[in-house]
């Protein structure tokens, strides 16, 4: 039993030397409204990931972490371009960079990715679970690999959306705010890459 | 029977080795069955500011001013966003993240602390770590389905399974068979 008892101990305790491992899982939706804004996110945010190295304070070397299948795609299409014309877009697997500026607050299951312009944002959804993206990734700059998802929703689709958004990020939902029916473009994220610096 | 004695060694040491993780995933189990409640892995806090109205420049420059005006660690910024025209996010590490007007320089500032304890057996519990981490996982599963069959199995005669343990175990059985009715009746 003492033997028994040692191999177990051992198990875990090697579980927890290791930590995260370089990758994980994944596949999965991501978002980016085009129609009407939901409002100002208020920054909240989820735990762990996949981190390949510390994140912190800047300092000399880049500091990268992996989630999922990392990226493959060699091409950076631009946020604001897919943003524009979503259609041409829909169901193309694409890599797209910029800064996370947001981060799922409870399960860590999305991040935003800025584009060029004020205000034009992209989010990568992955599944619950599939990859976590830490809370404290705002301000990193992400490459993120993902199938372009196009959904056009109803007015009241949009409201509930609108609603949901609204209680994910604590801020008052006014369904009178949500007058004409949103248009979700996201990435259905199969990997990504943070970086500390640019 | 020699095999319930064994039933009850493995029973008892594997109960011992299960304590810890036992305790951690229950505690993360509490924690993450009111996700929609509150957040179980970190606590907010936002104050807000009012810094004036920033001077005109670039994003880098009121980026900068924002910065010394909150008097926060340069070296800790990581970069800015304009979310609107008007509104200039600027992100920090460790989740901090402040949000300014720059018209009239109010806004908010935002910081983020993890949970003690809870954060720690989250992670665990919903597996972010992923990795090896999973295989632990995998024999911690194993080992609580061993604890349950050599738990039932360990008494024999009115107090084992035959007896009342039956009745115990039915009972275990009902509320979730209930759950499962229920949820397929809608």
């Amino acid at each position: 039993m003492l033997r028994f008892a040692l191999l177990i101990s051992f198990a875990l305790g090697t579980g927890c030397d290791r930590g995260p491992s370089k990758s994980e899982a994944a596949t999965a939706p991501a978002i980016t409204p085009t129609g009407t804004p939901t409002g100002t996110p208020t920054g909240t945010l989820t735990p762990t990931g996949t981190p390949t190295a510390p994140m912190g304070p800047p300092t000399g070397a880049v500091k990268t972490t992996s989630f999922g299948a990392g990226v493959t795609v060699a091409e950076v299409t631009s946020i604001d371009k897919i943003l524009a014309t979503p259609e041409a877009f829909k169901g193309k697997t694409v890599k797209v960079e910029g800064m996370v500026i947001d981060v799922c607050p409870k399960r860590g299951c999305w991040f935003e990715i800025a584009g060029a312009s004020a205000g034009q944002k992209m989010k990568f959804k992955v599944t619950d679970g599939e990859m976590v993206f830490p809370i404290d990734s705002k301000g990193m700059y992400a490459s993120a690999q993902g199938q372009v998802s196009v959904k056009d929703l109803t007015l009241d689709e949009s409201k509930q959306y609108a609603e949901d958004q609204a209680k994910e990020y604590g801020k008052p939902y006014d369904p009178a705010s949500i007058t004409k029916p949103m248009q979700i473009v996201r990435l259905d994220g199969t990997g990504a890459v943070f970086r500390d610096k640019k | 029977m020699r095999w319930r004695h064994l039933f009850r060694v493995l029973h008892r040491d594997i109960g011992y080795t299960c304590v810890a993780l036992t305790l951690a995933y229950g505690l993360s189990g509490l924690a993450v069955n009111h996700i929609d409640d509150w957040n179980p892995n970190y606590k907010f806090a936002e104050r807000e500011v009012d810094l004036g109205p920033l001077p005109a420049g670039t994003l880098d420059a009121q980026e900068k001013f924002v910065v010394a005006a909150l008097e926060l660690d340069a070296r800790t910024v990581r970069g800015h966003f304009a979310e609107t025209e008007t509104l200039l996010r600027i992100f920090l590490t460790d989740g901090q993240e402040a949000a300014i007007d720059i018209r009239t320089g109010k806004g908010t500032l935002k910081t983020t602390t993890t949970r003690a304890v809870l954060f720690e057996v989250n992670s665990l519990h919903l597996n972010n770590l992923k990795g090896v981490w999973t295989y632990v996982a995998d024999i911690f599963a194993l080992a609580l389905i061993i604890l349950a069959l050599t738990g039932a199995s360990m008494m024999k005669g009115d107090r084992g399974i035959v007896g009342r343990g039956k009745y115990f175990i039915g009972a275990g059985l009902v509320v979730p068979i209930g759950f499962i009715i229920y949820l397929y009746s809608g």
